[in-house]
């Protein structure tokens, strides 16, 4: 079946400025802003800008990603020509068949998915970034650009461009230049890390980018800037609404703050729902002497104490006395009569037992930060967890 | 194919729950935040894996048809088998009003019951909030060899209903019909299971003779020729909703944890339609206490005693007391509502103050605006 255009969304990164948080579980799969996954932003997007065949890759710690992609139709994408598909690394006849070794080579061992659907073109997602964006109207810039890529931008201080690839224009507004992480930029338009392919030369340039020994096979790296050497046009899409790479224990906590925003991203918007594979939970219930201010709390929760400046994902629960602030709950995460969470990041299911302390407000301090414990453990009665502290077992505390 | 095949009754517009039932029946009622009443027998059949279920259904059933759609979401969407709706089809000649009983309901779809692939067939009544262990009932009946297990419950409802009183042996001896208030033996919730070739008895026997009282005529007449009837008891939350008075207390009951763990073990989970919501939203200056809340909501507000379904909105300085809002209304500024059901999508604006009581709550209409 015939596509104009099919999505292939980048799933297999470890995530490993997570680690506590993403020992077991692929990054896209991890509980964000109360009722969702991270991965749940760009396929709704891709749901909702008309986009029916998306190709999941993955690769690290899959089997949570799995399931809950499984057949695609929280997000309608269980469609009889299309739908979502998990695209792991394979073998082929005669060979031994191998991981995917960057970004440009999971294409790559994919061309034959891709064919299936003879796509005019292909956007690339990532799976680790917030955001709502219509990918149709990138498409028809895209067109009406006449461009062999278009790269979704994002207008960014000097100061953080060089945590960035940045793109430099050439007087007609094409891209003229593509750099990575540059010390002093000359541009202040960033790469978001989502692409526009024409398919026919996206094919091409993967083929050669297979054969060059040197490349690292990286979009961003090789790809582009071998486009660009070749004298392609290469457009960038100004995109002006919320974006965040959660890659961080840091962005990840950020973003979730943001989440309390609805002018940052309004969550609430029936015209552009973000969908998420649903749980079904009893109502959250708040007892009597409970107190929420300024907060997000979802179904499933039971909250006795005191929750401020918060986001908690389902059935997360908080005991009598108990005081979680500028913190983040994952799903199922309890803390316990009388403890404290604040400035911290929860996994899921770990229990704080009565009276731990984790985290702590900032102090101005350079060594300050927020606080971690990772998914499935148990802080003991009364321990403390500091300040920028990253738990992934039991036994730490 | 499983021997057990699930009925449920959900025809029923309940006459007693006023403008709630305008343009719903009783089994659509929403409960608890974000359930509709009839998720409770669905789920229950679901968690005992009965996956052939057919839902009787008369009149005014858009909502019904709206929330259960294909059954996907009680895993019961199938190639084979699966769930059917049975609005009316083949109705006797004289048939102009309601379902008179549960035989006539089956009676109206007994092709549906008589091709059943199943040696026994459940039949649960839509407006029942109990979550009921399908699974036990199953295997006593299987144990006891009982031709029918009737469901019952100890807690004493506070409508006409009928009891069962049981020997030592488990077995009714006798039963007591149209009774108010409490009474000898067990409150029978009119749930069973039954097997397909006795039912299919009573509904030609009753069909011949124009009976239709499912429990005066066929399961009386049964028990007094000798007849197994066992009786299973249902130890946990059971109220079948009669009336608006029943619905207000039931709400109001889910507030309690004891109740809450009653009807929604870890165990035997109630699915429901599932819905694209966002988590629901407390504002700097809101007060919550005691309240069910559902997702999707913003509250700004006061709320307490109260069940909140999703996608309300609870505007500043606004106070609820002992309220139920359904799903998508809009609660404006300084508005102070005490003992007020609010029916889904009605918007009360700013500044107003209604207060009805626990016996006589005030309805907002759906769709309503004040």
């Amino acid at each position: 079946m015939k596509k104009s255009c099919i999505a292939m969304l980048l799933a297999g990164g470890q995530g490993s400025r997570l680690y506590a948080l993403t020992q077991n579980v692929a990054k896209p799969n991890m509980p964000f802003g109360g009722k969702y996954r991270i991965i749940d932003f760009p396929l709704s997007n891709c749901a909702n800008s008309g986009i029916d065949t998306v190709g999941v890759l993955t690769q690290y710690r899959p089997l949570q990603l799995n399931s809950y992609i499984a057949g695609g139709q929280p997000w309608d994408l269980d469609s009889n020509d299309g739908g979502v598909f998990i695209l792991p690394p394979y073998q082929s006849a005669g060979e031994k068949g191998s991981w995917f070794s960057g970004t440009a080579n999971a294409i790559y061992q994919n061309i034959g998915f891709i064919e299936m659907y003879d796509p005019d073109d292909v956007l690339i997602l990532s799976g680790d970034h917030i955001y709502k964006m219509d990918y149709s109207k990138m498409l028809r810039e895209h067109h009406e650009r006449d461009a062999a890529c278009t790269i979704a931008v994002l207008q960014v201080s000097l100061e953080d461009a060089s945590r960035f690839g940045m793109m430099n224009l050439r007087q007609d507004g094409y891209v003229e230049q593509f750099e990575e992480k540059p010390k002093h930029p000359k541009s202040d338009l960033a790469s978001m890390g989502i692409y526009i392919f024409n398919w026919k030369k996206l094919r091409k340039y993967l083929v050669e980018d297979e054969n060059d020994p040197a490349s690292s096979k990286d979009f961003g790296k090789n790809i582009i800037p071998k486009m660009l050497e070749a004298g392609e046009k290469l457009w960038p899409y100004r995109f002006d609404g919320y974006w965040r790479d959660v890659g961080t224990i840091t962005s990840l906590w950020d973003a979730n703050m943001d989440m309390l925003s609805t002018t940052l991203i309004n969550l609430y918007d029936p015209e552009w729902p973000i969908r998420s594979r649903p749980v079904v939970r009893p109502p959250q219930y708040v007892g009597e002497n409970a107190e929420i201010v300024h907060s997000i709390v979802t179904e499933g929760c039971v909250i006795e104490g005191h929750v401020e400046n918060s986001v908690l994902s389902n059935s997360a629960q908080v005991g009598k006395d108990a005081s979680v602030l500028y913190s983040v709950l994952m799903p199922g995460a309890v803390v316990e009569d009388g403890a404290v969470v604040e400035y911290a990041i929860i996994g899921e299911n770990t229990v704080i037992k009565s009276g731990a302390h984790v985290g702590s407000a900032p102090d101005g301090s350079e060594e300050w930060g927020v606080a971690t414990c990772g998914p499935d453990i148990e802080i003991s009665a009364g321990a403390v967890v500091g300040a920028g502290a990253m738990i992934y077992k039991s036994e730490e505390v | 194919m499983s021997d057990f095949h699930g009925i449920i009754f959900a025809y029923g517009s309940v006459k007693q729950l006023g403008e709630l039932v305008n343009s719903r029946t009783a089994a659509s009622l929403p409960f608890c935040g974000r359930y509709r009443l009839i998720d409770f027998a669905l789920s229950s059949m679901m968690n005992a894996g009965i996956l052939d279920v057919g839902v009787i259904m008369q009149r005014d059933y858009q909502s019904l048809l709206d929330h259960i759609g294909s059954g996907k979401d009680w895993d019961m969407g199938r190639r084979i088998g699966g769930l059917r709706l049975l609005p009316p089809f083949g109705l006797p000649e004289y048939h102009k009003g309601d379902y008179t009983g549960t035989i006539e309901a089956l009676n109206a779809v007994s092709t549906y019951v008589r091709e059943a692939h199943a040696k026994y067939i459940v039949l649960l009544q839509g407006n029942t909030a109990a979550n009921i262990d399908l699974k036990a009932v199953i295997r006593q009946h299987l144990d006891t060899g009982a031709e029918i297990t009737a469901i019952c419950t100890e807690q004493t409802p506070d409508y006409r209903h009928h009891r069962y009183v049981a020997d030592a042996d488990g077995f009714a001896r006798s039963m007591i019909f149209n009774q108010t208030g409490d009474g000898d033996g067990v409150a029978s919730l009119e749930g069973y299971i039954i097997s397909k070739e006795l039912l299919i008895g009573m509904m030609d026997a009753c069909a011949a003779s124009n009976h239709y009282h499912f429990h005066r005529d066929a399961i009386a007449d049964y028990l007094a020729a000798g007849g197994k009837v066992g009786v299973y008891v249902h130890r946990g939350y059971a109220k079948r909703i009669m009336s608006l008075e029943t619905y207000f207390k039931s709400s109001m009951d889910a507030l309690k944890p004891e109740c809450r763990a009653e009807l929604f073990p870890a165990e035997r989970p109630v699915r429901t339609k599932s819905r694209e919501d966002v988590s629901t939203y407390y504002g700097e200056k809101a007060f919550v206490r005691n309240s069910l809340v559902a997702d999707g909501c913003i509250i700004e507000g006061e709320v307490t005693n109260s069940i909140v379904f999703s996608d309300v909105r609870i505007a500043k300085g606004a106070k609820l007391n002992n309220c139920i809002v359904m799903r998508g209304s809009e609660i404006g500024e300084n508005v102070i509502l005490s003992a007020v059901i609010a029916d889904k999508y009605s918007t009360v604006a700013p500044y107003q103050t209604l207060v009805g009581s626990q016996k006589l709550p005030i309805v907002i209409p759906k769709n309503s605006n004040i």
